[in-house]
């Protein structure tokens, strides 16, 4: 069970690393063409906002991205999701919660970084503040002491952001096997991002794949069952979780 | 009412607008009104889960506006819709919209609502709040505006991501493949598989 999941984990930083050009930064937000029609005879149109703008996301991959969704859906059904059942069940959620502190807390260098890459020095002061604080009164991370006591909050910074920060637009959608949606920006600051955490510097090898498996399901034993509200709920799955990432993604950029 | 607002928060209402504040006031609580029914009926030991989503869908079809949401939602194929066709989706839509709203906030059940900012530009207003859970603070802010006195909410924005633009994006993609009629049908559909499903 553990060698699958570590085989997949190495499948997936492969191709995230291998390849991917930045070159089509083909997404586009166009205005709405309704927002200029005006409202028909006695039908009142709702008023449309004037951020209301329409995101063509391009998906020229979408069959092989749909395989992948497939794959990844049934990996999180069949392996992921009952793990992390049972690791919710087996271990308490404040003991979760410390863990995620402190990964977060080891990927403090990502933030920091690209804070700064934006201007953003004092997100960047803070988040240096934070990882101190944090590593010494937090004892190594467990505990987000920053927040609690000093409510310096945590603010997400990644390659992907910076990058669209300068302009570069998200290219097209991905779907990463196992790392789930993404684009071919954010495919490359994934990778980037790897490298600026320090979980990559301690750990080497095979025990690298496994403590970021460990990372994955732990994050999922904490996770509210997103997914499968989202496969219940939505006529086209694929189509909602695309869609919702590049929305996602594009308002982080802007923030 | 007003022991809600510390002294401070109240006296900076008064500094600025006194009219606008009132209207303030009114927006997050209209939301805060909602989302604490919603929260209270969930909370309510002694209904069933069928109990409890009828409960809350009254409650939501009060402060939702589902004709908006649907217009704003299919944008420009909402005017080449037949009236029955867009009467139809309008049902649909709520249906969905209510189902996924509420199993969203079921999931957060225990968690605090933090009601963290209001803006207001004449008839709109934006309610910003932040679900705090144990491990993440949520964003969640209600777009609402204000109809015949009463404020109704017309998206909702979670983490940056609208309700509306997403479902916009992909009910045009599949009315561009299967045409509207399709779209009706897949929605019907889902409905149906929604009501048999036991949670």
């Amino acid at each position: 069970m553990k060698k699958l999941l570590i085989l997949l984990l190495a499948l997936a930083y492969a191709p995230s690393g291998a390849g991917l050009d930045l070159g089509s930064g083909a997404v586009e937000a166009t205005e709405t063409d309704a927002a200029a029609d005006t409202p028909q005879g006695e039908e009142e149109m709702f008023p449309f906002d004037e951020e209301e703008e329409q995101y063509s996301v391009s998906d020229p991959l979408e069959p092989v991205n749909r395989g992948i969704f497939w794959f990844n859906d049934k990996l999180y059904f069949y392996l992921l999701k009952p793990v992390a059942r049972g690791y919710r069940w087996a271990v308490p959620e404040p003991w979760r919660v410390a863990v995620q502190n402190v990964f977060s807390n080891l990927a403090s260098p990502v933030r920091i970084i690209n804070a700064g890459f934006q201007g953003k020095f004092s997100d960047a002061g803070n988040e240096l503040t934070r990882f101190f604080v944090n590593t010494t009164l937090g004892i190594g991370g467990l505990f987000d002491t920053a927040k609690d006591h000093f409510d310096i909050r945590k603010h997400d910074e990644d390659t992907g952001q910076t990058l669209g920060h300068y302009g570069i637009g998200p290219g097209f959608y991905l779907v990463l096997p196992i790392l789930g949606p993404s684009d071919v920006r954010d495919a490359v600051g994934t990778f980037v991002d790897s490298r600026e955490n320090l979980v990559y510097y301690l750990f080497e090898g095979w025990t690298y794949y496994e403590v970021k498996g460990y990372e994955k399901v732990n994050d999922l034993s904490l996770d509210k069952d997103t997914y499968e509200g989202i496969k219940k709920d939505a006529l086209d799955p694929y189509l909602f979780v695309r869609d919702a990432y590049m929305q996602y993604r594009e308002n982080k950029v802007k923030n | 009412m007003l022991k809600r607002f510390s002294v401070p928060i109240l006296i900076g209402f008064i500094m600025t607008l006194a009219s606008a504040a009132f209207a303030a006031a009114s927006a997050t609580e209209s939301v805060r009104i909602s989302v604490d029914a919603i929260i209270g009926v969930l909370k309510d030991a002694k209904l069933d889960k069928p109990a409890k989503r009828d409960k809350i869908r009254v409650v939501i079809a009060e402060r939702f506006d589902f004709r908006a949401m649907s217009q704003r939602t299919l944008a420009t194929n909402w005017k080449m819709a037949s009236k029955e066709q867009q009467q139809q989706f309008i049902g649909l839509f709520a249906e969905l919209i209510q189902n996924t709203y509420i199993s969203r906030v079921e999931a957060y059940t225990n968690e605090t609502v933090k009601y963290s900012a209001e803006k207001i530009t004449d008839d709109r207003a934006v309610v910003d709040t932040l679900i705090l859970s144990s491990s993440a603070e949520i964003p969640v802010s209600y777009k609402l505006y204000l109809k015949d006195g009463r404020w109704l909410v017309y998206d909702v924005n979670i983490e940056g991501v609208s309700l509306i633009n997403n479902y916009r994006t992909s009910y045009q993609e599949i009315v561009k493949k299967e045409g509207f009629p399709g779209l009706l049908a897949k929605m019907e559909e889902k409905v149906r598989e929604l009501a048999n499903q036991p949670s």
